[in-house]
């Protein structure tokens, strides 16, 4: 595996506020990596970093090992879809869509027409008059029909209901799995995406804070389900990263299990669950632990 | 690492950028003749009128001065504003450079100044061909096209335009990459070459004077375009490190 992504080091300042802070990470070509983080955590403009539509501050990003500010060779393999992104003013959805070819040279036309039926997207409707949805729809038809070498998704599914999430999803894997790829998506909706993950960068008031693969990151921790008394007895002593329970059943999510502690689990009447990636990264990005109590 | 090409070469990406701006014609391509034909309607009609009730009292040049034509030019510059602001950040995120994006703009400028200089010069020569659409009324040709041949007068537009849309990339650069401060930058600047053109002028007073009046139109017109590729460079140099914002 070679890396198509490479950050080293990269900064970009808005004044007093640093918006991406030293950041160093590589992204593995044909992986499906998730970048997630909580609101202006920086995921954006990391992203307008890394397609050259922004410029550095310091430090440098490189994609297949080429500057990508200015430079056409990287662009012309780039797909950048954004929530934000702006249409023209007189543009209806099918002007959208009929200049997509001209941009992206691997852009399936008649794929994008198969999802504009899955979507549901009313494309002779001016694009300003379009729901949040309805746009977000439109870009991650465009962001799917591209093909791109190197495509980015920013938060492509605001403002979509859960079942066009759903089409979304099994779209993007379904021509994933044809037309082999590299994504970076950028989510809030972190435990539906998680299973379309190969590998996970947290981003943290600027900071990188965990670039791990996700099925390492879910090994870190698990989710331990019994009696209340049984659970507590066992995390004593133990990191927990969140908690809950409801009459006598309790649940506790605990960090650093290795399997001895997995296997005195069980033998101790207590289901070890796998942990739920949102609640992990929930706790990570320095939100108080969560305790949800039900009785 | 394999050296990569442009999976796109460079003239059709800057032909891409063009069709950005004509994806739907109709601000750009229809919008604009169908209100000159309207404006020109309404000028014919009050000719008519005023024909009528006057009589043979109406002087032999009463319709040699109409301003129909002159709202194109403004209608094109925020055209071009427009299509600088929300078409730049269009093209970005369909992953256009600014070299490509500002190239292809530009030349789509440069197309519908030409077009509409050759549509204009044309109506002109109906116009003089039906003796003023049958009242002596100069529309297309007013004031000092009056007299002028076709290429004289397609040549004003054509420079007219340019000098417009020129001014409209500068201003929307300004705004993309600086929102409103570029456009209080843009107006402080222009208010300062105003002031600058009036002393200058006050002080040249009788020669610049001479300039207008011993020089043909064409010449004069033809001054407009450094000015316009100098407005356009400007537009260049201010786009290049834009950012793009939501």
């Amino acid at each position: 595996m070679t890396a198509i992504i490479e950050a080293t080091d990269l900064s970009r300042r808005f004044g007093a506020v640093r918006a991406v802070d030293g950041v160093t990470f590589a992204v593995e070509e044909g992986s499906i990596t998730g970048l997630l983080g909580r609101n202006g955590a920086g995921k954006t403009t990391l992203m307008n970093l890394i397609t050259g539509q922004d410029f550095a501050s310091s430090g440098t990003v490189r994609v297949d090992g080429e500057n990508p500010v200015e430079n056409a060779r990287v662009l012309t393999r780039t797909c950048f879809i954004k929530e934000s992104q702006s249409y023209p003013d007189a543009y209806r959805g099918r002007h959208v869509l009929a200049m997509a070819p001209h941009f992206f040279p691997r852009y399936d036309a008649a794929l994008a027409a198969q999802l504009v039926e899955d979507f549901d997207v009313p494309v002779n409707r001016m694009v300003k008059k379009m729901s949040r949805g309805q746009r977000s729809a439109l870009g991650a038809i465009v962001g799917i029909a591209s093909r791109a070498e190197l495509t980015l998704l920013d938060e492509p599914y605001a403002g979509l209901d859960a079942v066009a999430r759903h089409v979304f999803y099994d779209r993007l894997l379904q021509d994933y799995a044809e037309h082999p790829r590299t994504i970076v998506l950028s989510t809030h909706l972190i435990d539906e995406a998680a299973d379309l993950l190969d590998h996970v960068l947290v981003i943290h008031q600027g900071r990188l804070l965990i670039d791990a693969a996700t099925e390492d990151l879910r090994g870190t921790a698990a989710t331990l389900v019994g009696r209340a008394a049984d659970v507590e007895a066992f995390v004593a002593g133990r990191e927990v990263l969140g908690r809950e329970s409801i009459a006598g059943i309790a649940s506790a999510t605990v960090a650093g299990l290795d399997a001895q502690d997995r296997a005195r689990a069980a033998s101790s009447g207590l289901e070890v669950a796998p942990v739920s990636l949102q609640q992990l990264i929930v706790h990570r990005t320095g939100a108080p632990v969560h305790e949800e109590v039900a009785s | 690492m394999t050296a990569l090409t442009a999976e796109i070469p460079a003239p059709r990406r800057i032909a891409s950028v063009m069709r950005i701006h004509v994806a739907n014609p109709w601000p750009t391509a229809i919008l604009p003749w169908l209100v000159l034909f309207g404006v020109h309607g309404i000028t014919w009609s009050i000719w008519a009128l005023i024909t009528h009730y006057a009589g043979d009292s109406l002087e032999p040049d009463a319709f040699r001065y109409a301003g129909g034509v002159s709202w194109l030019v403004i209608y094109m510059m925020v055209i071009a504003i427009q299509a600088m602001n929300a078409g730049f950040r269009f093209a970005m995120g369909f992953s256009a450079t600014r070299r490509d994006y500002y190239a292809g703009t530009v030349a789509f400028f440069a197309a519908m100044a030409v077009v509409y200089a050759l549509g204009l010069g044309v109506l002109a020569m109906v116009e003089r061909a039906t003796d003023g659409w049958g009242l002596d009324g100069s529309f297309y040709a007013p004031a000092y096209l009056y007299d002028e041949p076709y290429a004289v007068i397609a040549f004003h537009y054509l420079a007219l335009y340019l000098l417009f849309t020129a001014m409209g990339a500068l201003i929307g650069a300004l705004f993309v990459r600086w929102r409103a401060a570029g456009l209080y930058l843009y107006f402080a600047g222009l208010a300062l070459a105003v002031v600058a053109f009036v002393w200058w002028a006050l002080d040249a007073g009788d020669s610049l004077v001479a300039f207008f009046r011993d020089n043909p139109i064409e010449v004069v017109m033809a001054w407009t375009l450094p000015l316009s590729a100098a407005l356009a460079a400007l537009g260049w140099l201010v786009i290049r490190r834009a950012p793009t914002r939501a």
